[in-house]
């Protein structure tokens, strides 16, 4: 009795869910090392995001004996809310690289890193500011 | 082929990105459950709510690493097929599960009243 599986079909959608096929429409599957190679940028992209995320949480639990609370809450949220961009743009950054690949289109700038660096500047330049007026 | 996925798989990947990428992925569990542990100091201050978002990190991690084994057989596939299915729902519940998480911090921040 012949076992042989016949080959499955190579259509560009053959094996992807249909959730998968809408957002990554088209195009032709890049080589997996670059698949590979995207997923583990959105990675870093997330811890990122994780290390604003737990900053945020410990300048509003560990300052409340140096910080007022205005400005502990203040830079708690702009942490949290940066946090939160970085952790959603990493998403839409790691779809957008994943499309151009498949179309052998030149991978898109990354919007997400001006937003981290003005963020992260915007937050030491909080604190460059408390220290200096701070009554010694 | 098929008979080929019950057993320890195999690739001739020098790059070694299945590992990397495995690797990349549980160093974002780590990172959770950091997060999970500065959550902790929130306890004293706001409450039993912390003890919520304390316990959605840890989910988050935990169904993670739950999945570690399912995506390092696929990428080791996908690198000795030539082939691989970029993994959106993966992805896509990671970057949930931090907006989630700022959010709700953001929401215990503003919303949840310091004792005393």
């Amino acid at each position: 009795m012949p076992t042989s599986v016949p080959p499955s079909d190579p259509g560009p959608d053959s094996g992807r869910s249909k959730f998968t096929a809408k957002l990554l429409r088209g195009g032709t599957e890049p080589d997996p090392r670059f698949t590979l190679a995207n997923e583990r940028t959105f990675l870093a992209w997330i811890r990122t995001s994780l290390a604003l995320l737990a900053g945020g949480i410990a300048v509003e639990a560990f300052t409340s004996d140096l910080l007022g609370p205005g400005i502990r809450k203040t830079t708690a949220i702009l942490l949290l809310v940066l946090a939160m961009v970085i952790g959603a743009g990493a998403f839409f950054r790691w779809l957008n690289v994943e499309r151009a690949m498949r179309q052998k289109a030149p991978l898109p700038l990354p919007v997400i890193a001006p937003i981290l660096a003005i963020g992260g500047a915007l937050v030491g330049a909080i604190f460059v500011v408390f220290v200096i007026l701070r009554p010694v | 082929m098929m008979a080929s996925r019950r057993n320890v798989p195999e690739h001739r990947d020098p790059g070694l990105q299945p590992e990397r990428t495995s690797l990349a992925w549980g160093r974002t569990t780590l990172a959770m459950v950091v997060a999970a542990a500065i959550f902790l100091r929130w306890m004293p201050h706001h409450g039993l709510f912390t003890g919520v978002l304390i316990a959605l990190t840890l989910l988050a991690a935990l169904v993670i690493n739950g999945t570690q084994r399912v995506r390092y057989h696929r990428a080791v596939h996908g690198i000795a097929n030539e082939t691989i299915h970029a993994d959106v729902v993966a992805v896509l519940f990671t970057s949930l599960s931090v907006v989630v998480l700022g959010a709700l911090g953001i929401y215990t921040v503003v919303f949840l009243p310091v004792p005393g």
